[in-house]
């Protein structure tokens, strides 16, 4: 390194009031041995408990003992759970403890390593092509940014399902669609392209696009991340209002504390790959789990931390 | 040692995808979609048809000059036909039809397709219980498969058309009918068909190829840029292995050519 280099780096070194924050010295609120007397030398699964607490519904989605590793990381680690029919259910975590990996398992756009999967009682990795597609005609499924088809409008994309996998004609088609687009509050926007609209406002097509073919079962993958409080209220709100008009099994994946405790009627609380605890919602914000406590009332302390 | 066991790798999915999507087209499958195959056929239509004519007809152009001149030093400028027929309809409009789709639908169709794979919308078509592979790829294909001959054939006519003017017109050493009567001395239908095979099999390759990159995209909008680049290297490549292999298959033992008796 030249003489000029170096001074070039330092000119780059942010302020030292700055660098003193960015190192690891431990925060003056916080003892500085709180992670050490959670996290050193313990079983990672010393939380998960596993209880599946009696949600008083048979299961509409059953998880058995599944495993899936990419490559060296491990995602799902033996995860066993079901989702009650006709509730909302919503599994929580922490980010990136294989919630959306848990989603995809259940449409068949993956398949687990080990262990099983049943959509009512069917195996979805023993399915062939033509059955899985046709399994998945029960789903309707919600991305994360809507997943609109950037070359259609609004309209096109929620009348979409219904004219791949329909016979309507486009009067009964429209009908359903303007129906489904007024319910999600977008009948002003039915000729905007997805590149025209909010993240909040794709969402909502999507949704809409979801449940244009009366699925039985609707997965909602992070519908809160990216919206303000209130647009995230009033969409959780929305869940509530179509699931009870047209019933089924709802699955909201979410870190959102608020939205679980607004629509959750079954909770399952997801952690390293491995469910915690699941059950009803009331039962479980009153769990003793530590780690289930700490998640629900979203404190710094506890078994969770920064790793 | 990695790298070329990657490229081996990768060529082998490549096969194995491409396989799978031809025979997707041959089992019928895209007529599942056939709505869209033919948003797809007026796509290539609308936005490629210009830019493939225009550039055969400025190869043509160029072809037409040269050979004219060539043919004027050696002191046969009433030959100069014999390079508008075998210029053009051999070497110069195979490769300009298959640098342009490389260019244009090949990187366009890597793009569009890698764009919808990273912002989740093959996994949505997957979730409605629509085969993505059929109805992204299989009906692109079929699409190019009906449009293309035409197009391909229509951009040899602007190649001719632009030899001629070139040679007649511009330099005009060459009356017009001295100028045709040698330029279909030296072509026959079979070499308008074998430069057609020569031309559809780029435009199979480069389809494939784009919809390989689309589709296995992954890694956010620099992994699009990223396969899109990949993409138009092999391309390259391969338009130019499909037009040696061409050459040599078709008119490498017998150059078709009424001369010497």
């Amino acid at each position: 390194m030249t003489d000029d280099d170096r001074r070039d780096d330092q000119f780059e070194q942010p302020p030292e009031p700055t660098r003193r924050a960015m190192t690891d010295e431990p925060h003056e609120d916080i003892p500085s041995n709180i992670h050490d007397q959670t996290r050193e030398g313990q079983h990672p699964y010393q939380w998960h408990e596993g209880v599946n607490r009696e949600h008083g519904s048979t299961d509409a989605v059953e998880f058995i003992d599944v495993k899936k590793s990419f490559g060296r990381n491990t995602v799902l680690n033996g995860l066993n759970f079901g989702i009650p029919e006709g509730q909302i259910s919503m599994i929580i975590g922490p980010s990136g403890t294989g919630k959306s990996v848990c989603i995809k398992h259940m449409v068949g756009l993956l398949y687990p390593d080990e262990g099983d999967v049943l959509v009512h009682g069917e195996s979805v990795p023993s399915m062939t092509d033509d059955q899985l597609f046709d399994m998945r005609k029960k789903f309707g499924v919600l991305f994360q940014d809507g997943a609109l088809f950037g070359s259609m409008n609004v309209y096109d994309n929620t009348a979409f399902p219904l004219r791949q996998h329909t016979d309507k004609g486009e009067d009964e088609i429209e009908e359903i669609v303007s129906r489904r687009l007024r319910e999600v509050g977008l009948s002003g926007a039915i000729d905007k392209m997805p590149n025209e609209l909010s993240g909040g406002m794709r969402k909502r097509a999507g949704f809409a696009r979801a449940l244009v073919l009366d699925p039985h079962i609707v997965l909602f993958d992070e519908p809160d991340s990216g919206l303000d409080p209130v647009r995230t209220a009033l969409l959780c709100e929305l869940i509530q209002e179509v699931h009870a008009e047209n019933g089924g099994a709802y699955v909201v994946i979410t870190h959102d504390i608020m939205s679980a405790r607004r629509v959750a009627d079954y909770l399952a609380v997801l952690w390293k790959g491995r469910i915690v605890e699941s059950g009803p919602a009331s039962e479980l914000f009153n769990s003793p789990n530590q780690f289930v406590r700490q998640f629900l009332s979203g404190e710094a302390r506890g078994p969770l931390g920064m790793e | 040692m990695d790298v070329p066991r990657d490229w081996l790798s990768s060529m082998g999915d490549i096969a194995k995808f491409s396989g799978r999507v031809i025979a997707e087209v041959f089992e019928g499958r895209a007529f599942h979609f056939f709505g869209e195959t033919l948003r797809q056929a007026g796509i290539l239509i609308l936005g490629s048809a210009i830019v493939i004519w225009g550039l055969a007809f400025i190869v043509g152009l160029t072809c037409g000059i040269e050979g004219a001149y060539f043919n004027r030093a050696v002191g046969a400028p009433a030959y100069a036909g014999v390079f508008s027929a075998w210029c053009d309809l051999r070497e110069a409009m195979p490769y300009a039809f298959g640098y342009m789709m490389s260019a244009k639908v090949g990187t366009g169709l890597v793009a569009e397709i890698g764009a919808m794979r990273i912002s989740d919308e093959i996994d949505a078509l997957e979730v409605m219980g629509i085969s993505s592979l059929t109805f992204l790829c299989t009906t692109r294909l079929l699409a190019a498969w009906m449009v293309l001959p035409f197009m391909y054939i229509a951009a040899v006519g602007a190649g001719f058309f632009a030899s001629y003017l070139a040679v007649v017109q511009q330099i005009g050493e060459v009356s017009s009918g001295g100028f045709f009567l040698i330029f279909w001395m030296f072509q026959n239908p079979p070499d308008l068909l074998y430069s057609t095979i020569k031309g559809m099999a780029m435009a199979t390759v480069i389809v494939l190829v784009g919809c390989y990159y689309g589709y296995t995209a992954s890694g956010g909008p620099v992994g699009v840029g990223t396969a899109t680049a990949k993409s138009m290297v092999l391309n390259t490549v391969l338009v130019h292995l499909v037009g040696m292999l061409g050459t040599q298959i078709f008119w490498g033992t017998n150059p078709r050519a009424p001369i010497g008796g």
